[in-house]
This record gives structure tokens, sequence and C-alpha cells, in this order.
């Protein structure tokens, strides 16, 4: 009992402000493993404050915390209501940054839209694939479910995502992802996007034959595609100023 | 089957054993009826706290019925207070209405009357699993399904004596174009099969298809008047019926066929991670449901259908086989008992990928507790692998081994004077044995269930046998058992007819793939 109170007392009396810039992000890897929201709003704008730039802190705070995070939940240490958690506190971070970072021009991390297609209301491995991706520091737009062709096209329109992302668990609806990817060739915005689906009852041979970039089996494989393929497209097409994005 | 010998003695000599013992059993029982007791895990007082959550769930929480502006209406005129798609029931009328209306047992009809189902009380029928995009033997290994593999698991299921349905979506036929493959499903269960089977659900259209061959196959009189088709209607858990699941139920209940109202979930996704709570939210889901039912058509007959499942907190994926839904399973069986409706649940649940010890036990964990629990209408009997992703040719073999057992065992025991045998006690004494004995000979082909799968040689013998595992002997079943299949007849005129119909409605609309 009274360690525990001990305890208490010792995080109470953690004050991040007082901690070396190299401590400091220490703690901030350990506070987004722990899913500390505001711990980690607080650690992003002390370091902001101590003259870091935008770019570092995402980098080296938030970006290698989650990147740790990332590796226990694939080795089954973490759960996935704690990966929830530390998603949301990266989440957290980025609404302080991301601003910063258009400011310095800074190519932000990734953006994507992602729903269930027509007819299909299975969402559960969407919704972990969304969260996973926020873990991942891009901004989510996640549209939902029962989605008509229309639905992908405003979103589009209106976020200019780098990614679309598609889930489909039946059968009976996974086809309609082509007719997806087909209008967006008829509207001459394929090749503008990175179009990645997924859902169990896909595989890497319909995801292709459909035309999308990638079949992604888990969101695990959904964040290291996404995160892959936004940097090979960065590397290959000459930085255009995106001001009208 | 083999002619008798003609020299004219009783017993037939070799020839005679020969055939009758190698006859393949295919005429059985047309459902179980159940002698021996259900298994409950929680007294009067817990499932009283259970049905009182429930009834607050409903009144306080609500349910949402989403894009169907009638269902919203019918509810506003029941009496529900509506807001939005929100429809907060109050307590007690969903359970007045079922209880007022819904039958507490009802007969499915099959082509074959000898194959009727009576689906409720003390009766169990056994249904192929559902739903699987993907087959896998152990020759081609794992693939996309077609309609070939379709009417392979129709044949089997029909050619088993231990499942008594022919089940619905059995595997997905993904050769055919999405809106119309529902045709040659429904057509395959009624021309390879005669028993009992169900519809389609994937929209409302293809519901009324389901509903207009049963005509065509049944006769439209008889059809008003009988229960020919049981179609599933999955819950969008938490607390939402969706359009297409609304849609499909509403024609079915308006035309007299019944629906498994089921709300399945995935605990710690789509329901609270604790057991009471998963039960309490299923419940008031399938109140819900069935009471719509009985506001479209008072009297539609419907199935309490739910089955839970755990969650990997590890990863997200469901799995199967695991102690905590058992425990949902019995509650939920018991509600469905004070209720009075029949209830779906169990089936051999798995997360096996291949025909392996995995799925092997983790389904028997389920079947051995669907059964104790008191389940009517078990989907996913045999089949299933994968948390039903995939539908296995030999793991349906295995299913269905341990369908038979559950026959006996259900069976109970026999106490009459064959049953006691204090006489064959008499006969042998101490210290001989029963091997000869009167009693024994009169019995002993029947005493014990057979299993087709299991192999109890001497590992030597065994050896010699080829050191086949379980996967591979029951490759050797379904291949032989599809060899003997022969198709049950049907009047010509019907068949015309039914093939004539889908022709005229497949040529009434272009193919599509959503
Ligand atoms: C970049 O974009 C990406 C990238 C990666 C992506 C991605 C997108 N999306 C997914 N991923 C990947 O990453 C995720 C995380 O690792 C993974 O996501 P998953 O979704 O695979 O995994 C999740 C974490 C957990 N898995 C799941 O959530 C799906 C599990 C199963 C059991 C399942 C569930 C839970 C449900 N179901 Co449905 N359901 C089944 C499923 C069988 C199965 N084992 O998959 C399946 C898919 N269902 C099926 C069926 C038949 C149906 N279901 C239906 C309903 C439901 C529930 C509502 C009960 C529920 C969904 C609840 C919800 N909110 O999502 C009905 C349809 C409703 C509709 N209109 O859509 C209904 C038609 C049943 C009925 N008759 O009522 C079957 C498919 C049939 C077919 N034709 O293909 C099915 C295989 C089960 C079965 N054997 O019946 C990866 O696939």
């Amino acid at each position: 009992m009274s360690e525990e109170q001990d305890l208490i007392e010792e995080d109470e009396e953690l004050d991040l402000s007082t901690l070396p810039d190299d401590e400091l992000v220490l703690q901030m890897h350990d506070d987004l493993y722990d899913g500390l929201k505001e711990e980690i709003e607080e650690g992003t704008n002390i370091l902001l404050s101590r003259g870091w730039s935008p770019d570092k802190v995402l980098s080296e705070a938030l970006v290698e915390g989650m990147r740790i995070v990332g590796i226990d939940f694939r080795d089954g240490i973490l759960f996935v209501p704690e990966v929830l958690l530390s998603a949301n506190s990266m989440k957290g971070g980025m609404g302080i940054l991301r601003p910063l970072l258009a400011e310095t021009g800074a190519p932000p991390l990734g953006k994507a839209v992602i729903g269930t297609v027509k007819g299909d209301i299975h969402d559960i491995g969407k919704n972990l694939v969304g969260m996973m991706w926020e873990g991942a520091g891009f901004e989510v737009v996640d549209i939902g479910i029962n989605n008509p062709v229309e639905n992908y096209l405003e979103a589009i329109e209106e976020h200019k995502p780098d990614i679309l992302g598609m889930s489909a668990l039946l059968t009976t609806t996974m086809p309609y992802m082509k007719v997806v990817i087909d209008e967006l060739g008829n509207q001459g915005i394929r090749d503008d996007l990175i179009v990645l689906v997924g859902g169990a009852p896909l595989n890497e041979e319909f995801g292709l034959a459909i035309g999308a970039d990638a079949y992604c089996r888990d969101a695990a494989v959904a964040v290291e595609t996404a995160s892959s393929m936004i940097t090979q497209r960065r590397e290959s097409t000459p930085a255009i100023p995106q001001a009208a994005a | 089957m083999a002619e008798r010998n003609k020299r004219g003695r009783s017993g037939g000599g070799r020839e005679a054993r020969q055939a009758a013992r190698s006859e393949p059993v295919t005429q059985g029982v047309p459902y179980i009826t159940r002698k021996v007791p259900v298994y409950e895990v929680l007294d009067e007082e817990g499932l009283a706290l259970i049905e009182n959550n429930a009834e607050t769930i409903l009144q306080e929480i609500g349910v949402e019925f989403r894009g169907d502006v009638e269902a919203l209406q019918i509810w506003k005129t029941a009496g529900a207070d509506i807001n939005s798609e929100r429809v907060r029931i109050p307590r007690g009328l969903c359970k007045n209405l079922i209880q007022d209306n819904a039958p507490a047992e009802f007969t499915q009809h099959a082509r074959n009357p000898e194959r009727n189902v009576r689906i409720g009380g003390k009766n169990t029928v056994l249904v192929p699993a559902y739903g699987s995009p993907f087959v896998r033997d152990l020759e081609k290994g794992r693939r996309y399904a077609t309609l070939e593999d379709f009417q392979n698991f129709v044949k089997l299921a029909y050619s088993t004596p231990y499942l008594h349905h022919s089940g619905g979506t059995i595997c997905e036929p993904v050769d055919l174009p999405v809106n119309k493959r529902h045709f040659d499903m429904v057509y395959t269960h009624m021309r390879y099969s005669d028993k009992p089977f169900m519809g389609s659900v994937t929209a409302p259209e293809r519901a009324q298809d389901t509903v207009d061959m049963a005509k065509v196959l049944f006769g439209k009189e008889f059809v008003k008047k009988n229960t020919v088709i049981v179609s599933l209607i999955n819950a969008n858990s938490p607390l939402v019926w969706d359009s297409t699941m609304l849609g499909a139920l509403k024609v079915y209940a308006r035309n007299n066929q019944a629906c498994v109202v089921s709300p399945f979930c995935i605990a710690g996704a789509m329901s609270p991670v604790t057991v009471a709570a998963t039960a309490a939210q299923l419940y008031a889901e399938a109140l819900s449901g069935m009471a719509f039912a009985q506001l479209v058509r008072p009297g539609a007959p419907v199935i309490f259908g739910t089955f839970s499942s755990s969650m990997s907190m590890q990863s997200g994926a469901p799995t199967f086989g695991t102690p905590e839904p058992q425990l949902v399973l019995y509650i939920v069986a018991a509600l469905a008992r004070r209720l009075g409706v029949p209830f779906r649940s169990g089936g051999g649940l798995n997360s096996g990928k291949i025909a392996d010890a995995q799925a092997a036990y983790e389904a028997a964990n389920t079947l051995q507790h669907a059964m104790l629990a008191g389940v009517n209408f078990m989907l996913h009997t045999a089949g299933w692998l994968e948390g039903g992703l995939s539908m296995g040719y030999e793991k349906f073999i295995m299913d269905i081994d341990q369908a038979g057992m559950m026959h006996e065992f259900m069976k109970g025991v026999d106490l009459s004077e064959n049953g006691l045998a204090l006489d064959a006690i008499r006969e042998v004494g101490p210290g001989q044995h029963y091997l000869g004995c009167d009693h024994t000979r009169t019995n002993f082909e029947t005493a014990f269930f057979r299993s087709s799968v299991a192999d109890n040689n001497s590992f030597e013998q065994w050896e010699v046998d080829g050191s086949l595992d379980t996967a591979q002997r029951a490759n050797k079943i379904w291949h032989k058992m599809l060899d003997d299949y022969e198709m049950p007849a049907m009047d010509p005129a019907v068949d015309e007819a039914l093939l004539a119909f889908i022709q005229q409605r497949k040529e009434s609309f272009p193919d599509a793939n959503y």
C-alpha cells in the first residue's frame, strides 16, 4: 500500500520541464508507451520552447517512441487497448506539431483516407489500421462503413490524401474496390494516390488484380507499406511546392 | 447391394456380411431429440439479473435501426421512443411481442418430407458451416471457393446421416457474379440435396428470389402456410441493425419464413470483455430483432441466434473454442428457453488454418458445450476453419464424425432390461469375459459409436496402413463420398420450372460484382 502511494507521489512529482533534453526524450518514449496524452503534449511543447525544430521533435521524440510501441505490439507485449492509448497520445503531439511543420514546409508524414466499401459494415480491422496509422503520425480521415464511390471521391477532393485505404470483408463487396479504383482512373486521379487495400478474404493476388498498389494483410503491414510507399514516391517525384494543398 | 448367396441359409455367409458392413449409413434420424438434460451455469437470480440489464439497455440506451425508415415507423407505432435512428423500447415490450406471437417450436419443411426438421424444444438440427470465401483440401490447398466447391459440400452434407440440413452459404462461389450467385446457390441446395436449406440475405431482392424459388419447388400455397426457408440475419453489435439485414428479415418474415436473429459478437470489440455484460447485450439485441420480426408479421418464426467469440487483445483477431464464450453460450441458451424460442449457436468453431490439432480441439470444445447447453439449430457444425474464412474438406469429415458421436450421446442412458443387462452379468459371472455372451452377441454392432476417421489400431498396423494422420484419412473419406454420391430424384417438371425461373431472372438484369 505504502509502496503504491510512493509510486503515485513520485509520478506527481515528476516535472517534465526539469528534465534535460535527452532524459525528456526518453521520458516521452515511456509516456507514449504508457499512453499518456497530456504528458506527450506537455513534452512536445517543452521541447519546442527549448528551440527544437518541429521536425526534430517529431522524429526523435514521437516517431521513435511509436517505433518502440510498434515493435512491442508486433511481439505481443503490448495489447490493442494500450496501443490505442499510445496512438491517441501520438495524435495529441501531432496536433501541436502539424501546423508548425506545415509552416516550415517540411513534408507531413502522410495523410490517409480510409473506409469500408459499399454494402459492407465490417469495420473492426479498418479501425485498427486507422489507429495504427495515427500512431505512425499520419493524419487519418476515417469515412466509416458502407461507402459508395462518391464518398471516396468527396473525401479525396476535400482532404487530398497521399493514401486511400479501403477495407472489405465480404467476397460480395470486395469487387467494389475495383469499382472505386477504376473510377479514380476515369477521373484522372489514380496516380495521385497510393491505394492500399485489406480485409481477411482478400489476398495479394486479388489486390494486384484490381489495380491496388498493395494488399496489406494486417495493421502492422499497413503501416510499413504506407510509410515505405510514401517515402518511395517522395524520392521518385521531385518536390513540387504544395501551395494549393 | 450384393445379392444373397443362393444356397439359402439365413446368415448369408461372407458375401452378405461384407455387403451389410460396407454399406454406408446415409439415412439417419431427421434431427436429434435429446434425452440428456441441459447444463446451466447461472441460477434463477443470475439469469434474472441479466434479463433485467437487457431491458435497461433497450429502454435507456436503445438500439439503432439504420437506413430503414419503415422500421422506425413500425417501432413508433408499437410504442417505442424514436430519436433519429435510435429506438428506445419500453421495458417488457419486446418480451411480450415475442411471447405472444413467436412459435416456441416450428417445423422447417424439406422437399423430402422425411427430412423435415423440428426446430426448438428438445430437438437439435445440425447444419454445415456458413460463409467462407476460401476452401481448403489436402491436394489443392487453400483457394477461393467456386460453384463446384459449393456443390461438393452440398453433396457431402446430403450424403452424411449426421447433418440434418443442407445449410446456406456453405462457401462463397466467387467465380459467379455477385448479384446472381444466389440463384445457383439456392438451386444447388434444392437440386443436389433433399434436406432443408437456408436462403440468401445479402440484399432484400435476393431474399425475395429465394422465396420465389421456394414457391416453384414447394408450390405457392404450401409456402404461404409453411416454413421452408431459414435465414441468417446478423446484428451489427453493439446495438445496431443495418438496412441490408433488416431488408432481408422483412422479406422473410412477411412470407412467414424463419429468421435466425443473430447478434454474433467478438467480445472486446463488439461487446464488453466480460461474460455477463456480453450476455446482456446479446440478449437485448436479439430481443429487439425478434420483436421487430413479430411486428412485421405476428407469428413469423424466429430463432434466437447468437454466438460470441473472444478477441485476441494482442492483435484484434477473433478467437474460438476459448472458455469465456462457452459461458456466454450457456447463459444465452438458458435465456432463450425462458423466453420460449428456439436457440441457435455453437458449431465446430476454431482458428486453425488446417485440419490440425488446434482445429479439432477448439471445434470439439464448442460442439460439446453447445450440445450440453441445448442448442436447437447448430449452424457451423461441419467444415469451419480459420475463424470462418475457410471451409475445409477434411475438417468437414472430422466434424461430422463428432456430430455422429453427439447423436449417440444425446440418446442418453438406456434403462430398459436390455440396457441394465442383469442377465448378462448373471450369465458370465466373476472372472470370465463378455465377448461371447448372448447379450453382447445381440448388441455389439450398435453398442458403441464407431468413428470413421479415428484410427484405433496398433502402431504397427497403423504403419502398415500407410502411417496416415487424421486429415489424410478424412481425405479418403470425402473423395469416396463424392464418388458414391447419387443425386436425389426430382420431378423433371419442377426442375425445368426452377431452371426457367432462374434463366428469366438472370436475363432480366446485367451481371454486376457488387
Ligand atoms: C489499407 O487498408 C486496409 C489495410 C488492412 C486491412 C484493412 C484495410 N481492413 C482490414 N485489414 C487488415 O488489418 C486488420 C487488422 O490486422 C485485419 O482486419 P480483419 O477485419 O481481417 O480482422 C479484424 C481485426 C477482426 N476480424 C473481424 O472483425 C471479422 C471477423 C468475422 C468473424 C466477422 C464479423 C466480426 C462480423 N460479421 Co461477418 N464476419 C466475418 C469474419 C470472419 C473472419 N474470421 O474474418 C465474415 C467476413 N463475415 C461474413 C458474413 C457472411 C457476414 N458478416 C456479417 C456481419 C458481421 C458482424 C456484424 C456480425 C461482424 C462485424 C462487426 C464489425 N463491426 O465489423 C453479415 C454481413 C453484414 C454486412 N452488410 O456487411 C454476413 C453476411 C452474415 C449474415 N448472414 O448476416 C463471412 C464472409 C462471407 C463472404 N461472402 O465473404 C465471414 C468470413 C464469416 C463467415 N464465415 O460467415 C486485416 O484484414
